[in-house]
């Protein structure tokens, strides 16, 4: 007995004193050799590894609304209209060529000629017919809605459904082969931006009806005319797509396979990334840019911003139905400060509540809130307020790229308030029921929301928060002359002249401060050295076939 | 003994009836329903109220309960609300992960808890007692996710030992059959497939089985000191038994009793899935997949997801209980 127990001690010294040298071992973390083979367990140069930030919802276009998902559908699908790398600008996709009418309300597109599925169905004006119908029509017969689907994102960007007062859209024809026709309402200046958004690929209606209801679902199928083709969907691990031969646009794509891993949790993916098991990945938290700049295998990525990160003001809290209330507590928030050590300098905050990537609808001249916390106490006394009032705040219990940490954020606005004398409660519920019950009456005080962009134009940030209809929860605000001016920009199919349009809109948020911009951040992504090609979109669905790897 | 299998099994019943009516109710105690989070920050009232028409969610209570029910009973667990995927293949892929998991991080407790708790009693106030139930002390009280993070940073970012996470590697062709990857490996004498998916069983492994771990070992420790003490001991060593044998067949299987209690509720507790593991090494299981469910209000997952790791942890107990019987022989069951 006593023998085995020194046998004992010695394994365990033996055990305690591995333990010290692989602990000192991983103490310096300052940065790390570049390694020669480092991401030989992501596979070889043929196969491109990206870490998704989990499982996309499914693969069927104009069914999802989130960027797991629209990520994947990029790949697999091509939409009428592209974006240019890195640019809210379109460019061709499906189609070569696309005109308004006179009136503005009818948009001919031409389509690309000898274009085929992966199951080698033809693409034609059908095929988008169909496509468009089944998102638009309830009565399509391929929408399959007896079965749960609710294309919601349609109606989100065209106003409704086929029969309803509020659908954008009245009719689309096939002209011939090559040109179809959409004819609406009303003139929709943005309908080529929207109709070329993530959501909406073109899918081979022959797979489609193969698939009936399980069409793009985990274990069924997904067949677009995209660079990549889809092959396996393991739902919680990965997905498979593997290179379209045939695809349309010459040598590409670059790599013949790519893998989609899904992790969770924005740490895992760096750690996965620095481990080279992944090559490039996104949203990594703000707060590891310094651990992602430390290794040299790794190079830094950011996404241009296209997203806002507001505090609503609701007018119909009496105290906040004076605009110059509103206008002090926006002079009372140290924004600059808050967003240079929130955001670890990843973000930008000005006056406006479009992002940069639309400036050319923005007026440079047009100043920002001072930072003037006397000014702002005059202004409270002025308007009736002399010791401040009480403001129930709401944070988004949730991070967002916009809103990284919500709950240190708001507590940053509640001291700011406070140095005026307006005494913050902060407040906070679930997700579902935060987003609910911003809309019961009379909505909440104050709270934290924010957007990103579906598409690239104004109409998409301007119309949704400032128009009729995208004001319920900050009590039915009205402001006839923004309605108006949105509504004419619509209706302008002339940029030059909708560009002044929306300039005034901004000026008039600007003014009213019911929605009081605070930040434009900049999601931050990473890649591994030995990929090149990788043009990060500011809707975040740019291609992977420009991609190359070493 | 087969009666009263037969008559726990009937019990199942009534259980999961509670248990299905709960997990209902609890769900719509929640507040926000999937239609909220199905369409996002974007919804204006109108349409999230036009959708939960669609997806049934106006209707009375009591008949939403009684169609969930009914589908129930015919093992129809419905369709995913936001993937459309049926529960039941979710099901078949995800649960081979959490068995998988859960069965290694048992291993893993057992092969070191219940030596460590021998030794720790049989060496009671000496330095290995010290040592084991000090390192058990911190077992329990680490928090999984610190720990996890931890051998991630370890053993996969700095030595580059181990995977970070994940089932299996890009590079490596696996094709699932049963779903239990070491099976399936194993099954088409996939040899680089069986060591990479049991480096990528490591970690989380370890992870998930440190408290169970540390728990069985206590256990062991307190039941093992309790029969140590026993008069039949003393006897045994009083007739000059060696003390291995004293420790091994007279000491241990009589200690045995509270020890496979606790190990039949770790491993139906691990079986439940592991969601903070299951996150932080992307592990495709149950339990973060029911929480991600409850998050999107998701019903028929979490529905689903809860009625079947319910009926798990019932049949689990039931194999502690069948098993008493072998280990103490005066347990009869009629």
């Amino acid at each position: 007995m006593l023998r085995r127990l020194k046998r004992w001690q010695a394994v365990l010294f033996i055990f305690a004193a591995a333990i010290t040298v692989t602990l000192s071992n991983c103490a310096p973390q300052s940065s790390t050799a570049p390694t020669t083979n480092g991401s030989a367990a992501a596979g070889d140069a043929s196969t491109l590894v990206f870490g998704s930030g989990g499982d996309p919802a499914n693969l069927e276009p104009g069914n999802v609304e989130d960027s797991n998902s629209i990520y994947v559908q990029q790949q697999i699908y091509d939409r009428l209209v592209e974006y240019k790398p890195g640019s809210t600008e379109l460019e061709p996709g499906l189609a070569t060529e696309w005109s308004a009418s006179e009136d503005g309300r009818t948009w001919t597109f031409k389509l690309r000629q000898g274009v085929k599925f992966h199951d080698g169905t033809p693409f034609n004006a059908e095929a988008v017919k169909v496509n468009v119908e089944r998102w638009w029509d309830p009565k399509s017969k391929l929408g399959f809605r007896d079965a749960g689907k609710t294309y919601a994102i349609w109606e989100g960007l065209f106003g409704g459904y086929k029969g309803s007062a509020e659908s954008i859209l009245q009719a689309v024809n096939v002209v011939d082969d090559s040109t179809i026709e959409f004819v609406l309402k009303e003139p929709f200046a943005a309908f080529p931006a929207a109709i070329g958004s993530g959501y909406f690929g073109i899918a081979s209606p022959t797979a489609i009806e193969k698939a009936g209801a399980d069409y793009g679902i985990a274990g069924s199928q997904a067949v677009g005319t995209g660079p990549y083709k889809f092959v396996e969907w393991r739902t919680g691990d990965r997905l498979l797509l593997e290179k379209n031969p045939d695809y349309w646009q010459a040598g590409l794509p670059k790599t013949e396979k790519v893998v989609f891993r899904f992790i969770k949790e924005p740490s895992a993916r760096l750690a996965e990334l620095r481990s080279g098991s992944i090559d490039f990945t996104v949203d990594i938290a703000p707060d590891q840019l310094k651990e992602l700049q430390s290794d040299q295998n790794l190079k830094e990525v950011r996404r241009p911003p296209f997203n806002v990160g507001y505090l609503a003001l609701n007018p119909s809290y009496e105290p906040l139905a004076k605009k110059e209330v509103r206008q002090a507590i926006a002079m009372s928030l140290n924004r600059k400060a808050i967003v240079d050590s929130f955001w670890s300098g990843l973000a930008t905050s000005n006056s406006f509540f479009m992002p940069e990537s639309l400036k050319q609808y923005q007026d440079s001249s047009q100043a920002d809130y001072e930072y003037n916390p006397e000014k702002a106490k005059k202004m409270l006394a002025d308007a009736g307020y002399p010791d401040g009032f009480d403001l129930e705040m709401w944070y988004m219990p949730v991070s967002r790229p916009y809103f990284p940490t919500p709950k240190p954020i708001a507590e940053a606005f509640a001291a700011d308030l406070g140095a005026v004398g307006i005494r913050v409660k902060l407040n906070t519920k679930d997700w579902a029921a935060y987003l609910n019950d911003r809309f019961k009456k009379p909505g909440y005080q104050a709270f934290m929301m924010g957007w990103t962009g579906d598409y690239g134009d104004p109409d998409n940030f301007l119309y949704y928060h400032f128009g009729p209809g995208g004001t319920k929860d900050i009590g039915d605000w009205k402001n006839a002359q923004a309605f108006k001016l949105l509504d004419q920009a619509r209706q302008e199919s002339d940029d030059t002249k909708r560009a002044p349009l929306y300039s005034q809109v901004e000026k008039i948020a600007f003014d009213e401060a019911v929605r009081v911009p605070i930040v434009h951040s900049e999601p931050l992504l990473a890649q591994r050295t030995n990929i090149s090609g990788w043009v990060p979109s500011p809707l975040a669905n740019e291609t992977f076939a420009t991609i190359e790897k070493q | 003994m087969l009666r009263y299998i037969a008559r726990r099994l009937l019990d199942l019943l009534p259980v999961l009836l509670g248990i299905s009516l709960l997990v209902f109710l609890f769900l719509q105690l929640i507040p926000g329903n999937p239609a909220v989070v199905l369409l996002g920050p974007r919804a204006t009232p109108d349409q999230i109220a036009a959708l939960q028409e669609q997806l049934g969610l106006n209707r009375p209570l009591p008949l939403q309960y009684l169609s969930f029910l009914g589908k129930l009973i015919r093992f129809d667990l419905g369709r995913s609300i936001i993937s459309g995927i049926p529960i039941t293949q979710e099901l078949a892929t995800r649960w081979p992960a959490t068995f998988e998991l859960s069965v290694a991080a048992m291993l893993f407790a057992l092969i070191l808890g219940v030596p460590a708790g021998i030794l720790a009693a049989v060496k009671k106030n000496g330095w290995i007692d010290n040592l084991a139930m000090s390192s058990s002390l911190l077992g329990v009280s680490m928090p999984v996710y610190w720990l996890g993070l931890l051998l991630v940073y370890l053993f996969a970012v700095h030595l580059r030992w181990l995977p970070p996470s994940g089932r299996l590697g890009v590079g490596v062709s696996l094709q699932p059959i049963t779903g239990f990857y070491i099976l399936d490996s194993l099954l088409q004498l996939n040899f680089p497939a069986f060591l990479d998916v049991i480096a990528h069983l490591l970690l989380p492994a370890i992870t998930v089985g440190t408290i169970p771990l540390a728990i069985i070992a206590r256990i062991t420790r307190s039941a093992m000191l309790e029969v140590l003490s026993q008069d039949y001991i003393r006897t045994a060593r009083a007739k000059g038994l060696l003390e291995r044998w004293v420790i091994s067949k007279h000491a241990l299987k009589n200690a045995l009793l509270p020890v496979v209690t606790i190990i039949g509720l770790q491993f139906g507790t691990l079986l439940g899935g592991a969601i903070l593991t299951e996150t932080i090494f992307s592990w495709p299981g149950i339990g973060a997949w029911i929480y991600e469910g409850i998050l999107a209000r998701d019903y028929p997952v979490v529905q689903g997801g809860v009625v079947f790791v319910a009926i798990v942890f019932v049949l689990i107990n039931l194999l502690v209980d069948v098993s008493y019987a072998f280990l103490d022989p005066r347990i009869q069951y009629k």
